[in-house]
């Protein structure tokens, strides 16, 4: 599905064949664009389809912005950070992550699960070992 | 802008010989002696989000325009002509474009242009097209693709009674005229809206976009033919909503 030519020389070896990405930001939603960014460059490397790519973007933005809503309240001295691990697969692409917050995993919306539901394949949000982590995977057309 | 009174006499001479000649090398002149108040006039609107570079070429091109349109013969002074020409092409360049964070004027061009890009090649495939393929026939790279992507996020919040997003091959009409009048999916829409009374409170247009991506799980190219529009356009409504829905839930509720 992907062209020849253009693209040979912007891939570097080896992304392709399931590298992780990982990417850590301050947990603050203006960083939410490098999130995007990032899933988005994935995704189109995979040959994902603009609609996919936008499906991806869109939802863990969604996710994401949720959870970010929480840490703002949780005042501590040391700015917290959101970590993200972007995995591809042959076809999909799993992004897990934690935003630094801690506690019971909180309840999403009935329009926000409404709008993963519909972009994603996959998605939740959990508390492991007391850390917030939240997992969404995106499968490719084939 | 004070000028020395030789100055002001130089440029009216110049301004008099370029109403009769029309040469392009003396309004090229013009224009350079006139910097000063294009600048002048586009620093007046910084701070609202646009790049300053990009006022002034803004700002520019009002000053080219007063320098084809003034009439040596009314008698007025120049920067009392061309002040309200530029400042007119500053407010209507905020009023056409929208776009409410710094988005370079090439990313903005872009943009704009995917959304042709991306609709030709979904014809012609059948299919969303993927990333690189929308890259090579836009003759840009992939990073920039992404970029443009991005770039909707940025457009402002306009009323849907605001022209539609120049991006569609048609002439800009209103938002509001290219809502399908008697779709079904609007009955439906509503009936949705117990599930959350925030949606009610989006444009119409939006609100069917909504629904039709999250609760019949229309793809956008769907989407965009469906409501004759661009898929850009599409992409760009949905990502406004979202942010409209996430600011309204904020102001209602405090979050947990």
């Amino acid at each position: 599905m992907v062209g020849e030519g253009r693209e040979q020389e912007e891939r570097p070896e080896g992304l392709d064949t399931g590298g992780d990405v990982r990417l850590t930001v301050p947990a603050a939603p203006e960083y939410l664009r490098l999130v995007r960014l990032t899933a988005a460059g994935l995704a189109s490397r995979l040959g994902f389809t603009f609609d996919e790519v936008e499906d991806l973007r869109i939802a863990v933005d969604e996710l994401c912005f949720h959870l970010l809503g929480d840490v703002d309240d949780e005042l501590t001295g040391e700015p917290r950070r959101m970590a993200l691990v972007y995995s591809a697969g042959p076809d999909s692409i799993t992004i897990t992550g934690r935003t630094g917050a801690t506690g019971d995993a909180p309840e999403p919306s009935d329009l926000s699960e409404q709008i993963l539901d519909a972009l994603v394949d996959e998605h939740e949000v959990s508390s492991i070992d007391g850390m917030i982590t939240f997992r969404l995977k995106k499968q490719r057309e084939p | 802008m004070a000028f020395e009174a030789t100055d002001r006499h130089e440029l009216r001479a110049k301004l008099e010989e370029y109403a009769q000649t029309g040469d392009k090398g003396l309004r090229d002149e013009i224009v350079a002696s006139q910097l000063g108040l294009a600048e002048y006039l586009a620093r007046r609107f910084k701070n609202r989000g646009e790049p300053i570079e990009d006022l002034i070429q803004v700002a520019l091109l009002g000053l080219l325009k007063a320098v084809e349109r003034f009439d040596p013969g009314r008698g007025l002074e120049f920067s009392t002509f061309a002040t309200p020409t530029i400042v007119g092409e500053l407010k209507r360049h905020f009023r056409d474009k929208g776009w409410a964070v710094r988005v370079p004027r090439r990313v903005q061009e872009l943009h704009l242009r995917m959304g042709t890009v991306v609709n030709n090649l979904s014809q012609e495939l059948g299919r969303s097209p993927t990333i690189p393929e929308i890259a090579q026939r836009a003759e840009v790279s992939v990073d920039e693709v992404l970029e443009a992507m991005e770039a909707g996020r940025a457009y402002r919040f306009s009323s849907i009674d605001a022209p539609a997003g120049d991006d569609d091959d048609r002439a800009p009409s209103p938002a509001a005229a290219q809502l399908g009048e008697d779709d079904t999916g609007l009955e439906e829409v509503e009936q949705r809206m117990l599930l959350s009374p925030l949606i009610a409170s989006l444009p119409k247009r939006e609100q069917m976009i909504i629904h039709l991506r999250f609760f019949r799980g229309m793809t956008q190219s769907e989407i965009a033919a469906r409501l004759g529009i661009s898929q850009m356009h599409v992409s760009r409504l949905l990502a406004r909503s979202l942010t409209q829905l996430r600011d309204r839930a904020g102001a209602e509720a405090a979050p947990s």
